[in-house]
């Protein structure tokens, strides 16, 4: 075995194989730069420059893309608040938190060599993986890995920020909107209201842009200066190191966590990010920082991020079934050079493997180095104003989502989420789990069912794996709940807890700064009654299908109802204090509120930085809807040469000059885009 | 929070690179004149580009005249990057490509809506009929058109076929559920489970062929894809399971060899002169009609043989194929036909292809677009037999 390790190192010290290993990272770390376009990007420009290729180069180079996509993906969900994988929202947490407080080096840096870890002990653990896979994957049946889909939502639910209700309300809400579409048992369509655009289910992508990259806009662009802490220039990448080497332990146990993750099939690569941030949270003594900008935050998933990469080649290689579509894509390559996938594949072409495991480790660490190269230049993104980034950021998220499926339906549906998603900002509502829900949906189904109707009656629980996730569910709740009711009557008080750490999240002025306002309880009865709609709805279904519909729309009415009933308590109570509040200083006072300052200094109080917030969303949303009316009539090239002007000298002020300046460019771009990536534009009725 | 921030950092960080930024606040809406001639000239701009150069760009193709070069063929993969057919289509279509005179470029477009209807459905009603767009069909599109489900807007008749390319399955069990077997199919205490994703998925295939022999199976469906019901199958959560040709060789034959597994019957291919024959990957297993005969002594039903044949060349001996519109000029199909012809008979190209092809040649003969039409051409008859099929067994009711 070790024999066939370093023969397949030295031949990746051929020159022309790292040539082929460079352009794989550099086109990996170009395209995780877009949010949406992502591994399927990558591995889709590349794949066709591999036909006609021997085996080893166009491994090495479609495997060093693979490597570092999550790596650069990194940067649009840490800077931008755009993340455009499941994944990437994790890091999100903390690390947006901690670049808006002008930290954006330090977050990426973290990132970044996170990442690099995460890649080259997701390398070894490759390796050393191989001959323990096989009984690894079959010991997780489908009662196993329905749990583990539990483990994931509930650890998102449970463990953003906030109370928990609105955690497992917005949980709830996301396993929903995820059941829009086929039902994986009995085919049948549910939710989609007679559309067959709908009856695929919502694209992934469309959905993370918007709740989270859409939403983002909306809520920032008011800003026509920079409102956040100057950025961080100075600290040299030593600095970096030193702290990031403090996290030792989160590297490791994020890293491991992944391996292990990836290595299942089917619902591994999306739940194990989430578990690894699940248990940074749960081993750390002061959880105070978390989804605040705590370096562990960020550290944890990012490694695990990058070496779920690494274990889900695992079940790709050896069982032919790949994680996700990127490595699906793999597998077709390999079957074009006559490699089938099986048990076979570790005797059989042995030298491959290793040459995969090595061009993943140097790929890893490369892609990493460059970007924690180029930190510096790529923090100082966040002191252009959000005004000026809009449109461009909005043209590109817009076009990535739109990769996807190829449908104008997902770029309505994102600008929907991306209003939904404003309101479960501005309310509070942590939107990790309405996203994980989202993904995990499906999955979840499945398993649920192939469980119940596989296994008899209850034995399936009885399996020690199962009882290992369910301990891992319910210690954690238990344990809270003793040490409540042991603690002190006042920490049961949720809103007051609340508004403590909205003072607290000074980061960010608009999280949660609707939170115990009519807003939220309308965001709580709007819960309900999509509950109860869902239930409503969900009668007409089949038996099968009705099941997990039936459940989620229960036990998510139940949150919602829950939910409503502590806002109109905190409402109720606000009324009664608004008096004694109008003489004091505003709370959350920052940011979004210079603007209102300067109309009028006196009268600063929240709510009329609310309700100025709240109009410039609606403009935003607006506007991007006009957007997308200009691309279904005159097609996406046109769209965006009309709309980023009227947009940059309206809305974001710019000088004349900057606007034609910016709008060529932009135009020039979208325009040659197609040439250089898989990417295609819209197409409008005039065209 | 603040701990993080140095006080030198906040010092050194200036704000007079971002003066743009500053200096907008003070400045007022620009004037309506001056908008109006910026977006004015960049309208005037915007519909030059979407409507000029996309004419400029993309001049009519002349595939008329035996050459394609400087031409880009289109070719529609209604279904998602990554998969069996996209594995296939992307080779086959890049192959032939640049087999073809002036070999043309290849874009392969996936548009994967509906799991192959909204793709095939555009294309019926968009694609240019000039020779340079391509469908690709699966059982994924197939089976929703044999069924009529009311999605489906498109119709195979109404296409030409360029070549088709077909595959076969194998039908196996787990030993561990006491089959040794085929006489281990019927007259059970309890009931084989069968792992499937849908049942009107390629699935139909083997379960018409389980509803042929009156096996004692009990299908259970929601699994992802086949991958994961050969895992379920070694775990024991399953008993009996089916994987095309490709696949059967490393996921199968290693469980049949640790003794895991017994290969029961293979679906069969069905010949040029319409009767199921046994698959020539497989010559040593038994055809499901075979397999009829040793459990029951006699031949199956006509009419239920009809059906199982009917479906069996739609979804396996013709699975995949590649289509153009209707009104492609004959020059352009018999020149990409022709070409697909020699190409299949190329031994170094069936050497590259192997694995990718599994086993089954490419199939562009001159009397292809016949031999297809009359596979698609499916009776009412047969149709109704398995709608009745997924109703009865399955509590599936197609409208």
């Amino acid at each position: 075995m070790t024999d066939a390790a370093f023969s397949a190192l030295a031949s990746l010290a051929d020159p022309s194989l790292l040539l082929m290993l460079a352009i794989g990272v550099l086109a990996g770390l170009v395209i995780g730069l877009i949010p949406g376009l992502g591994g399927t990007g990558a591995v889709a420009i590349l794949l066709p420059v591999t036909f006609g290729m021997d085996p080893e180069p166009a491994l090495a180079m479609l495997i060093g893309a693979l490597a570092v996509v999550h790596t650069s993906d990194t940067v649009a969900a840490v800077l931008l608040g755009a993340p455009g994988s499941a994944s990437a929202s994790v890091t999100m947490l903390d690390g947006y938190a901690m670049a808006r407080q002008g930290q954006a080096k330090r977050a990426l840096s973290l990132a970044f060599l996170s990442s690099m870890a995460g890649g080259l002990i997701g390398a070894v653990g490759l390796t050393l993986a191989i001959p323990l896979a096989r009984p690894l994957v079959l010991s997780f049946g489908s009662p196993e890995l329905f749990m583990l889909t539990v483990l994931g939502v509930s650890l998102a639910a449970v463990l953003s920020r906030g109370n928990v209700v609105k955690g497992l309300t917005a949980g709830f809400l996301g396993l929903l909107l995820g059941l829009v579409g086929t039902s994986p048992t009995t085919a049948e369509e549910r939710f989609s209201f007679g559309s067959l655009f709908l009856s695929d289910g919502l694209s992934l992508v469309a959905v993370a842009l918007g709740v989270f990259g859409l939403a983002e806009i909306a809520s920032r662009v008011g800003q026509r200066r920079v409102a956040e802490k100057p950025v961080e220039l100075t600290g040299g990448w030593a600095s970096g190191i030193r702290e990031w080497l403090t996290h030792w332990t989160q590297v490791i146990r994020g890293s491991l966590i992944g391996i292990w993750a990836g290595i299942l099939p089917g619902v591994g690569a999306t739940a194990g990010t989430w578990l690894a941030y699940g248990q940074a949270v749960a081993t750390a003594k002061d959880k105070r920082k978390f989804g605040k900008g705590d370096p562990r935050g960020i550290v944890g998933p990012e490694s695990a991020n990058n070496s779920v990469e690494a274990g889900d080649l695992i079940p790709t290689f050896l069982f032919g079934i790949p994680g996700g579509v990127p490595s699906a894509m793999l597998l077709g390559m390999l079957l074009t050079y006559g490699i089938q996938p099986g048990p076979a594949i570790v005797t059989d072409h042995l030298d491959l493997m290793y040459l995969i495991v090595w061009a993943f480790a140097i790929a890893s660490i490369a892609g990493a180095f460059l970007c924690f190269l180029a930190t510096g230049s790529l923090a100082k993104l966040t002191r252009v104003p959000f005004a000026v980034l809009g449109p461009g950021l909005l043209v590109v998220m817009l076009l990535g989502a739109f990769q996807e499926s190829g449908q104008l339906g997902d770029l309505w549906v994102m600008v929907a989420l991306g209003v939904a998603g404003f309101f479960l900002k501005a309310t509070g509502m942590p939107r990790a789990p309405f996203l994980i829900g989202f993904v995990l949906a499906i999955p979840m189904e499945r398993y649920y069912y192939l469980t119940a109707s596989l296994y008899d009656g209850a034995e399936w629980m009885a399996r020690p794996g199962v009882l290992a996730f369910a301990a891992l569910l319910v210690v954690p709740v238990l344990w809270s709940l003793i040490k409540r009711l042991r603690g002190a009557s006042g920490a049961a008080d949720d809103g007051h807890r609340d508004e403590h750490e909205n003072v607290a999240a000074a980061g960010d002025e608009l999280e949660g700064s609707l939170a115990g306002t009519p807003w939220s309880a309308a965001v709580a009865v709007v819960a309900v009654f999509l509950f109860g709609g869902a239930l409503w709805v969900s009668g007409s279904f089949s038996e099968e299908a009705r099941l997990m519909p039936r459940l989620v729309a229960v036990c998510g009415l139940v949150a919602a109802l829950v939910l409503t009933w502590q806002e109109a308590r905190v409402n109720r109570r606000r009324a009664g204090r608004d008096a004694v509040k109008d003489a004091r200083e505003p709370a959350g006072g920052s940011g979004a509120t210079m603007l209102a300052t300067r109309v009028e200094p006196r009268v600063d109080t929240p709510a009329l930085t609310r309700h100025h917030d709240l109009v410039i969303a609606a403009r935003t949303f607006a506007a991007m809807a006009a957007f997308l009316v200009l691309v279904m009539v005159g097609g996406y090239a046109a769209a965006t040469l009309v709309f980023t002007p009227v947009f940059l000298l309206y809305a974001a002020r710019t000088r004349p000059r900057t606007a034609i300046i910016y709008t060529l460019v932009l135009g020039l771009v979208l325009l040659s885009l197609p040439s250089l990536l898989p990417v295609d534009l819209p197409l409008g009725a005039l065209q | 929070m603040t701990q993080h921030v140095n006080e030198e950092d906040v010092a050194t960080t200036g704000d007079h690179d971002v003066s743009p930024a500053q200096d907008s606040l003070e400045r007022p809406a620009p004037s309506p004149r001056l908008t109006g001639a910026i977006v004015a000239g960049f309208a005037a701009l915007a519909v030059g580009v979407s409507v000029l150069g996309g004419d400029l760009l993309n001049p009519p193709a002349s595939t008329t005249d035996g050459d394609y070069s400087g031409e880009t063929v289109e070719m529609m993969i209604p279904l998602a990057e990554g998969g069996g057919t996209d594995t296939w289509a992307r080779f086959v279509g890049a192959e032939l490509t640049e087999a073809v005179p002036g070999s043309p470029g290849l874009a392969p477009v996936n548009d994967d809506g509906g799991e192959g209807i909204l793709g095939t459905n555009h294309f019926m009603t968009s694609a240019k009929s000039d020779g340079t767009e391509v469908l690709v069909s699966t059982a994924s599109t197939v089976v929703p058109y044999l069924l009529e489900l009311p999605a489906v807007h498109y119709d195979f008749t109404e296409l030409r076929p360029i070549l088709a390319n077909g595959t076969g399955a194998v039908v196996y069990a787990r030993t561990g559920a006491g089959v040794r077997g085929v006489e281990d199919l019927v007259d059970r205490d309890k009931p084989l489970v069968f792992g499937g994703i849908a049942a009107t998925s390629l699935d139909l295939t083997t379960l018409l062929a389980f509803d042929l022999l009156s096996a004692d199976v009990e299908a259970t469906f929601g699994f992802e894809g086949r991958g994961p019901v050969n895992l379920a199958l070694q775990r024991g959560e399953v008993d009996i399971d089916y994987q095309t040709t490709s696949f059967y060789g490393p996921a199968v034959e290693p469980l049949v060899e640790d003794g895991t597994a017994v290969p029961l019957f293979s679906l069969g291919q069905v010949d040029e002169a319409g009767e199921i024959v046994r698959d020539p990957n497989f010559p040593d297993l038994p055809t499901v009609v075979e397999v009829y005969e040793q459990l029951h002594g006699e031949q199956p039903d006509p009419q239920v043989l009809d059906t199982y044949r009917a479906i069996l060349a739609l979804t396996y001996t013709y699975q995949k194929a590649l289509w153009v519109p209707e009104d492609t000029p004959d020059e352009a199909v018999e020149l990409l036909r022709s070409t697909a012809e020699d190409m299949g008979a190329d031994p170094k190209f069936q050497k590259s292809a192997a694995e990718v092809l599994g086993g089954y040649p490419i199939d562009a003969s001159a009397d292809l677009a016949e031999r297809i039409g009359e596979a698609y051409r499916v009776d009412e008859d047969v149709r109704e037999d398995v709608l009745e099929l997924l109703e009865t067994d399955y509590d599936i009711t197609i409208d």
